[in-house]
């Protein structure tokens, strides 16, 4: 569809206006169901102007996936699954045990996590542990500018 | 849409749903496997199609879904494709069915005529159309260096689509904004999973609100959009990065005061500084909320790692963005950066949009050979050779390299 003239649009705004302002003055108007079709119905929709909405419903993917085994991975399963797939932190860069706290500590700080106070060192070990065995750990010594340096423990993860 | 689609649709939804039925038994859903090249991690990711609406995607995460475009789906239409989309959710209480009758926008606040907006009257109002990037500010995080924590994403957590729906300005108008509004709040039907847990919401300044692009679109590439891209309504913000485009989007309040919700106040934060570059692991740094997109190219004619046959000149392609304003040119190199060549742009969809380019260019030497590309936006800006850091892995966008290997 081409985007509509200055001109289309004023004109077509205070129109739509009106029409707006007068359908929510009646919160019981609808729109006519489509007729239906002689075989299965199809999903309850909205059109107007050319376009349509269908209601939609969908199934997500579950995931079955769990940490590997290791200390405490019974731990870390019990407590970081249910939020986010194992795969988040999986795929994580090699981080340092100061950096794993901090993401630990912004999940049950910031994001509420309901990790209990006495779990989190085991949960680090096992992080941390893991992140020690990545390639990428052992030659990215010179990549680590400082070692005290956390990830910013109130920042997004976008 | 039409009602053949919307029966092969749900027709196609049924079958994905079995389809992913059968899938969860296999550990990760996984396809097959993809070599991300990553620097600083785990490179490898599965490749899914098991997911409602989309086709073969990079599996980051499955729950909540975080998943990323195959670069090769930008060598075709500069228009992704809405079932190679990316997807991308903080929190995982997704809605998994919308009733288009009874869905509701509420438009709330400083406002003199309070609004309960329903799609059948969202359908009636003035419409615009347009191309816009969709890039999450942490596209490419996977390639600081040093890395740093988040969604380790290469270059696919971004996609270009032609948006159809209504102004927020005119939505705003018919609300009456009242004096002394300073911003507008959105907010979606996606919910925390554990009590407590910041509501995911953001903001944009009233001017910004109401500077006639800023759009709530119910059209995605001509038909409705995948639930996993915000069905059925999205908001739209050209030229500023995908966390502003909230989807599901159901709640617009009016605020009197600024957002001091942490969304706004304290993620998807930069430094305020120029490029958003600090020293790495600097953390006393002033931060603003992240906003306008910077320009970005790629080359897409050839895989990362891909070998080919030599010959004097070999075609190069690619996709390049201006960020907030559109391209200007493009150049490219085939040495490392040390030569540049000029490329032809590709039709221009609206500064917001992606541009193809094309180049003729010559190859000097067989073995490892580094690919660059370096767009310049019309307001003049280009992209920098250096990269940037910082410590939540947002906005690169410095000259990429694509290597490979010239037998």
């Amino acid at each position: 569809m081409k985007t509509p003239s200055i001109g289309t649009l004023s004109f077509g705004f205070v129109g739509a206006t009106v029409v707006l302002l007068l359908a929510i003055g009646s919160p019981n108007s609808r729109v006519a169901p489509p007729p239906a079709a002689p075989t299965a119905p199809p999903p309850p929709s909205v059109s107007a102007r050319g376009f349509s909405l269908a209601s939609t419903s969908v199934d997500l993917p579950t995931d079955e996936g769990q940490y590997p085994a290791g200390p405490h991975a019974d731990v870390i399963n019990a407590n970081c699954t249910s939020c986010h797939s194992a795969s988040m932190a999986l795929n994580q860069p090699p981080l340092s045990g100061d950096q794993w706290t901090a993401e630990v500590t912004k999940m049950r700080e910031v994001y509420k996590a309901p990790v209990a106070a006495a779990d989190v060192p085991a949960i680090v070990a096992y992080l941390t542990a893991m992140s020690t065995k990545q390639p990428g750990a052992a030659k990215g010594k010179a990549q680590d500018p400082d070692p005290k340096a956390a990830p910013d423990v109130s920042g997004g993860s976008g | 849409m039409k009602l053949a689609q919307a029966t092969n649709r749900r027709r196609f939804l049924a079958e994905a749903a079995i389809g992913s039925g059968a899938l969860i038994a296999a550990p990760a859903l996984a396809q097959s496997m993809v070599d991300l090249h990553l620097p600083g991690g785990p490179s490898e990711r599965p490749m899914t199609s098991a997911f409602p609406g989309k086709g073969n995607m990079i599996l980051q995460r499955i729950h909540p879904p975080l998943l990323e475009t195959p670069m090769s789906v930008f060598n075709g239409d500069v228009f992704t494709p809405n079932d190679q989309f990316f997807v991308r959710w903080h929190w995982a209480d997704i809605p998994t069915a919308i009733d288009v009758e009874a869905f509701r926008i509420k438009v709330h606040g400083a406002v003199t005529r309070p609004l309960s907006i329903s799609l059948a009257q969202l359908l009636k109002l003035p419409r615009v159309e347009l191309a816009a990037i969709n890039q999450c500010s942490g596209n490419s995080r996977a390639l600081f260096q040093p890395p740093v924590a988040g969604a380790q994403w290469r270059h696919g957590a971004m996609g270009n689509a032609k948006w159809l729906g209504v102004r927020l300005r005119d939505v705003l108008d018919i609300a009456g904004v009242k004096p002394g509004a300073v911003a507008v709040r959105f907010g979606a039907l996606d919910q925390p999973v554990v009590a407590g847990g910041p509501d995911f919401a953001k903001s944009l300044s009233i001017d910004h609100a109401r500077d006639g692009e800023v759009m709530l679109a119910f059209g995605m590439n001509g038909e409705q959009m995948p639930l996993l891209n915000g069905f059925p309504v999205r908001l739209i913000v050209p030229g500023w990065y995908s966390t502003y485009w909230v989807k599901m989007l159901n709640d617009i309040e009016v605020l009197a005061a600024p957002d001091d919700g942490y969304w706004m106040a304290k993620a998807y934060k930069i430094p305020d500084t120029p490029g958003a570059n600090v020293r790495p692991g600097q953390k006393d740094f002033p931060a603003v909320p992240i906003n306008k997109m910077i320009p970005r190219s790629w080359v897409t004619s050839l895989d990362e790692g891909q070998a080919i046959a030599f010959d004097r000149s070999i075609p190069l392609g690619g996709i390049a963005m201006g960020g907030d304003c559109g391209v200007a040119k493009v150049d490219v190199s085939t040495d490392n950066g040390k030569t540049w060549y000029k490329t032809v742009l590709g039709p221009d969809h609206g500064k917001y949009s992606f541009r193809r380019w094309d180049a003729q260019v010559p190859l000097t030497h067989a073995g490892p050979t580094r690919l660059m590309s370096r767009c310049w936006n019309t307001a003049g800006i280009a992209q920098p050779m250096t990269p940037i850091w910082n410590p939540g892995g947002f906005m690169r966008g410095n000259i990429e390299t694509t290597n490979i290997v010239v037998g």
